[in-house]
């Protein structure tokens, strides 16, 4: 009994460091520009399909998955530069539309490009092992390095470096924050490229274990958005718990009530969150106020 | 706090229902022609045949090499001088592997394009969306998904996958054969997975073999640590997944590293090389029964069906550079009774419905086929192998 618990935790946190990735991405957007990007997991399915041509391709894996996550980084910023920076009044309303809009056009891109069948990614290095009776697989141990290295990283960088917390003050305070010398125009430019960078992660360490398909980013993109809002889309720490936390609950749900019933966990929190906790897990108010 | 507090709650609503309208909108139309309309002058001018298949979405990997089968069977036909001297027009349209996607495509073909004669879904779900619709408009249907359900006391629908009860008596005449007594299920959570469970144990009666355990999945689901931890529990003698790639081979690779040592059956879901791309090593060892299309080369040379076989294979991969899967297969036999019966009755839709019906000894990839008004389904266990994964291909078992 105890080792089916353990199990299932293990899969469960390890399906949610992509979706915390994810959330991090989403976050990092939302705390510099308010903007909710809708197309944050279809960057990750476009990483993770990228990497998988190139594999096919001849490339080396590890060589592929870095390409894959540059190359994503950069339509992230392309993104910004050519579509979010030309709005102005930009309310996050209008991103979400405007977001909507690439993530659609990305997605019928991936379906000319790759077609509609699902593509696996070799599995990277390493051999799965079994902790007495609990089996984790190899890929699981990446997905979880991939979130504490790239995650913490993120984390670090936003609420330790100078330079991270300048970037956020922007949000709060753009005109301040001209006047002391932050130029939004890059404050905007390295939040969208962290957010592009996580997603390419996320899409890469996931793509050897759940495949990478054309329309499976919307979904997981969702999830990741979930955890965001667990975090109240300003919290890097409470949205990584957050997702962490969904990741487990659907491994849960699937394995003590039913299989089915495993995407509506996501939807279920959301709700639940919304109406009784709107500010999300966070217990102080001060992290957002640089 | 509370200034938070307003301004995350439109945001997070907003978004959220962003998210929701499109996840139910899915993608485009990219599968298939135009939407030419039809002549509509019963018999004369071209014919037209529909096709809905499940081209994007969870069923892409049947739905896709159904796609080019019959657009290469259509184009060859036509190459050829049609049916009678009556060009084809093929209208394939994406159910985006959904149920109300097949039902709309359905109602679209009949009403804007005029078809005579409609072929699809993928899916069983799709599949059996479309039966209300094709009996009420009475227009011949031959679906290419599995469920027995879908051609149950229908007038107007055939179908030439091989029968999911026919499998399962496979599947279960093998496990008595080597002495297992019980046995656990990881079904599909849609209409191919539906009733399979009844059926096992039903079929298993027979032969003293108990189901003990059944687990579902969503076909669209990536992880399957938890069905396959209460699979492991069950401790069963061998067990069953039933489902289509790539969510079987997943949970097929989720099962071996569980350690779960038990021999794996799958169904003729997994006829393809997706499997392998989705199972990986994990498939070593995995009994199915499928048709003979995939371990044709290691057929006796008298086999009837070998010919046409052959002749599939390579017209295939010369024109899309993979081999075809099973269920190209079932794509072809239904083009190819479809063919039959329009040059016999043209495209009077009881007349054609009845010449269907009457398809006998047509040799297909799947099987030969006798159709009868009793028997829409035309194939017995005889259309039937056990196939064994092994160095990434299937292989005929023993």
């Amino acid at each position: 009994m105890l080792v089916d618990f353990l199990q299932l935790t293990v899969a469960g946190l390890s399906q949610g460091s992509v979706y915390a990735l994810l959330a991090v991405g989403l976050i990092a957007t939302y705390t510099v520009r308010h903007v909710i990007n809708i197309a944050q997991g279809d960057f990750a399915m476009l990483a993770g399909l990228g990497a998988v041509s190139m594999v096919a391709g001849g490339v080396p894996l590890l060589l592929a998955v870095i390409f894959a996550i540059i190359g994503v980084t950069v339509a992230s910023v392309i993104m910004e530069r050519l579509i979010i920076s030309r709005v102005k009044n930009l309310t996050t309303l209008v991103s979400i539309i405007l977001t909507l809009g690439v993530s659609t056009l990305i997605q019928a891109c991936m379906l000319l490009a790759w077609g509609a069948e699902g593509r696996r990614l070799p599995t990277f290095p390493g051999s799965d092992i079994n902790v007495a009776g609990i089996s984790i697989r190899s890929q699981e141990l990446w997905m979880l390095g991939a979130l504490l290295v790239v995650g913490g990283g993120i984390l670090l960088f936003y609420e330790k470096t100078k330079f991270g917390k300048a970037l956020r003050a922007v949000a709060e305070q753009p005109v301040a924050a001209r006047i002391v010398g932050i130029s939004p125009v890059v404050a905007s430019i390295v939040a969208f490229a962290i957010a592009g960078f996580a997603g390419g992660v996320s899409g890469v360490v996931a793509a050897p274990l759940y495949l990478a398909t054309w329309s499976a980013g919307l979904l997981l993109g969702l999830k990741g958005f979930v955890a965001a809002v667990l975090g109240g889309l300003v919290s890097f720490r409470a949205a990584i718990i957050g997702a962490l936390v969904l990741g487990v609950l659907e491994q849960y749900v699937a394995g003590y009530i039913d299989g089915g019933f495993k995407d509506a966990v996501a939807f279920l929190v959301l709700i639940l969150v919304l109406i009784i906790r709107p500010q999300g897990l966070v217990l102080r108010q001060s992290a957002v106020r640089v | 706090m509370a200034r938070s507090h307003r301004r995350i709650m439109p945001v997070a609503l907003a978004a959220a229902a962003a998210l929701t309208l499109t996840a139910c909108g899915g993608g485009g139309n990219f599968g298939g022609d135009d939407d030419t309309g039809g002549d509509g002058e019963a018999e004369e001018g071209p014919i037209v045949i529909g096709a809905v298949l499940d081209i994007t979405g969870v069923g892409a990997n049947l739905g896709v090499p159904e796609q080019n089968t019959l657009q290469m069977l259509a184009d060859q036909l036509n190459a050829e001088g049609g049916i009678n001297g009556r060009e084809v027009e093929l209208i394939i349209k994406d159910n985006q592997s959904t149920e109300d996607g097949a039902a709309r495509a359905t109602t679209e073909l009949i009403q804007n394009d005029d078809v005579d004669l409609i072929i699809g879904a993928s899916r069983t779900g799709p599949s059996l969306a479309m039966r209300p619709i094709v009996e009420s408009e009475q227009i011949p249907n031959i679906s290419i998904a599995a469920n027995a359900a879908i051609v149950e006391g229908s007038d107007w629908v055939f179908k030439t996958a091989q029968n999911d009860v026919v499998v399962i008596q496979s599947i279960i005449d093998n496990m008595a054969e080597k002495g297992y007594k019980t046995v656990a299920l990881a079904r599909d959570a849609t209409g191919f997975g539906e009733g399979i469970a009844e059926m096992i144990t039903e079929v298993g009666a027979e032969q003293g073999i108990e189901l003990i355990a059944t687990e579902s999945f969503e076909p669209s689901a990536t992880d399957f640590t938890a069905q396959m931890t209460n699979i492991r529990n069950a401790e069963a003698d061998a067990n069953i997944i039933w489902g289509i790639t790539p969510s079987a081979g997943l949970a097929q690779a989720a099962y071996v590293q569980l350690g779960i040592d038990a021999p794996v059956y799958q169904s003729h879901g997994v006829a393809n090389d997706a499997f392998f791309e989705a199972a990986g090593d994990a498939a070593d060892g995995v009994l199915a029964p499928m048709g003979r299309l995939l371990v044709a080369d290691q057929l006796p040379d008298d086999d009837p069906q070998l010919p046409v076989i052959d002749q599939f294979v390579a017209d295939y991969t010369e024109e899309f550079g993979t081999p075809p899967s099973s269920f190209a297969g079932h794509a072809y036999d239904a083009w190819k009774i479809a063919v039959i019966a329009l040059e016999e009755a043209g495209t009077d839709a009881d007349a054609l419905r009845d010449a269907i019906e009457n398809v006998s000894g047509f040799v297909g990839i799947s099987g030969v086929f006798e159709m009868s008004p009793e028997n829409h389904s035309g194939l017995d266990s005889s259309a039937l192998i056990m196939a064994e994964a092994g160095d990434g291909r299937w292989n005929l078992a023993e």
